[in-house]
């Protein structure tokens, strides 16, 4: 129940939040390119929840053992590889149309890439084949250590950047409030989406699970 | 505490210099990367100070996860690691003697590495000497103490070299960062600035992933297939 109304809110704030980029929020001095900025930010913003949800589930299954966190923390990250990959990607496509490069070294950008290939790891780290109790605990450890390398990161890449010619700091934004507007309303619809899609994969994850359960393995 | 991680770390080095492979497999690996990437070096150029800090460190962290994947399959067999579980060593002590031991052995090939750089790179060390030091030690401490942690995740599993250089190459980044970085510094002959940043993250990152290790560790590091 939660889900179906956590997805009707989404597809209803997605399609207000759309409306809202293309006829309410003012064209940029960009130009219309810029509009990719409003699922960037969301995708990206969400993306770092997932890996934070990450985290915190698995530290709830190092302490209480409960099978739910680690199927909440496998949803979450696999929420988290997907839209951290969409946030590279319009990320990618804006600075192209922006600056003329693909690649900046921003030291969010790389951040994000970097955190990209940690939680991509992680996903690996959940498909090998291991006991079932072993590789939550693994995985919960590498979920604690990932999310304790973000902020070494993104110093790393803050310092990086200012030692480089190419390495850019975005100035202030300076934008109007009808901009602000879209960009809360973007991070209101794409939450109600990440909501029920994490709802959704962590009930298909213990659904699995019940069935291996009741799977009855005959070898002869 | 400190005894038995010592005679877990004097174990580990006895047997992976005796009959290990990982010591030898990581020196060999390291040398080779170094020379291919030597023939990037167009004809009559040069191959620049960062670059050859890049590769330097990209060699050491190959080397790191065959030391540490060694380190680790070498209590493989017979149940020893079953073994060393119910010895009343505590389980820190094992993750303490894994660092001393991947720490020395890591140095050891580093000490090829060095070398290798200046000769297949075409570098000088301009630098301070200090510097140089401090970042190697600064840097493998932050090595070991991820290698140490995250060499217990792939154990009893078959592709566990490949499992582990996805997982721990990222993690590394900010380490890997600040060493390439800072011994750029000094193969350069320009003089070395804005050092303390990059010491300051070096230490920042052992100390946080030191603690997380002493916490996490024993979690990990179990009979557990």
């Amino acid at each position: 129940m939660k889900v179906k109304i956590l997805a009707a809110l989404a597809g209803i704030a997605l399609l207000v939040h759309q409306y809202m980029i293309w006829f309410y929020a003012p064209v940029a001095q960009s130009g219309p390119v810029q509009k990719i900025f409003y699922m960037h930010l969301p995708c990206s913003w969400w993306s770092l929840v997932s890996f934070f949800v990450v985290f915190v589930s698995s530290l709830l299954y190092l302490f209480k053992r409960e099978p739910v966190y680690d199927r909440v923390a496998g949803a979450a990250a696999e929420l988290g590889v997907l839209f951290a990959t969409l946030a590279l990607v319009t990320g990618s496509v804006w600075a192209r149309a922006e600056w003329g490069h693909w690649w900046l070294w921003d030291p969010k950008l790389t951040t994000a890439l970097i955190m990209w290939y940690v939680y991509a790891g992680y996903l690996v780290l959940r498909s090998t084949p291991m006991g079932r109790d072993r590789k939550a605990l693994v995985c919960a450890v590498l979920g604690i250590v990932a999310f304790l390398d973000v902020p070494l990161v993104f110093f790393a890449a803050k310092l990086w950047g200012s030692a480089h010619p190419d390495g850019l700091a975005r100035k202030g934004s300076g934008m109007e409030i009808r901009m602000w507007q879209t960009v809360f309303a973007g991070l209101t619809a794409f939450g109600f989406m990440w909501g029920a899609m994490l709802l959704t994969r962590a009930k298909q994850l213990a659904q699995h699970a019940k069935l291996e359960a009741l799977l009855v393995w005959d070898d002869e | 505490m400190l005894r038995r991680a010592y005679t877990i770390a004097a174990k580990d080095l006895n047997l992976s210099v005796s009959g290990g492979q990982g010591l030898v497999q990581a020196v060999l690996l390291g040398l080779l990367l170094i020379f291919l990437f030597s023939l990037s070096k167009p004809l009559g150029g040069q191959i620049t100070a960062q670059a050859a800090g890049a590769i330097f460190w990209l060699a050491s962290a190959f080397g790191l996860v065959l030391v540490f994947n060694d380190l680790f399959a070498i209590e493989e067999a017979n149940g020893a690691r079953i073994g060393i579980l119910s010895s009343p060593a505590p389980v820190h002590s094992v993750w303490l003697g894994k660092g001393v031991a991947g720490l020395s052995l890591l140095l050891v090939s580093q000490l090829v590495f060095l070398p290798a750089t200046i000769a297949f790179l075409g570098q000088t060390i301009h630098g301070p000497w200090w510097l140089l030091w401090a970042t190697l030690l600064g840097a493998d401490i932050g090595l070991v103490v991820i290698g140490a942690l995250l060499g217990a995740l792939s154990q009893g599993q078959a592709a566990r070299e490949s499992l582990l250089s996805v997982i721990v190459f990222p993690l590394l980044l900010p380490v890997l960062l600040s060493g390439i970085t800072l011994f750029g510094m000094c193969f350069s002959p320009e003089a070395a600035e804005g050092t303390d940043s990059w010491l300051g993250l070096i230490f920042a990152f052992d100390c946080l992933f030191a603690g997380a290790g002493l916490f996490l560790f024993p979690f990990v590091y179990s009979g557990e297939e």
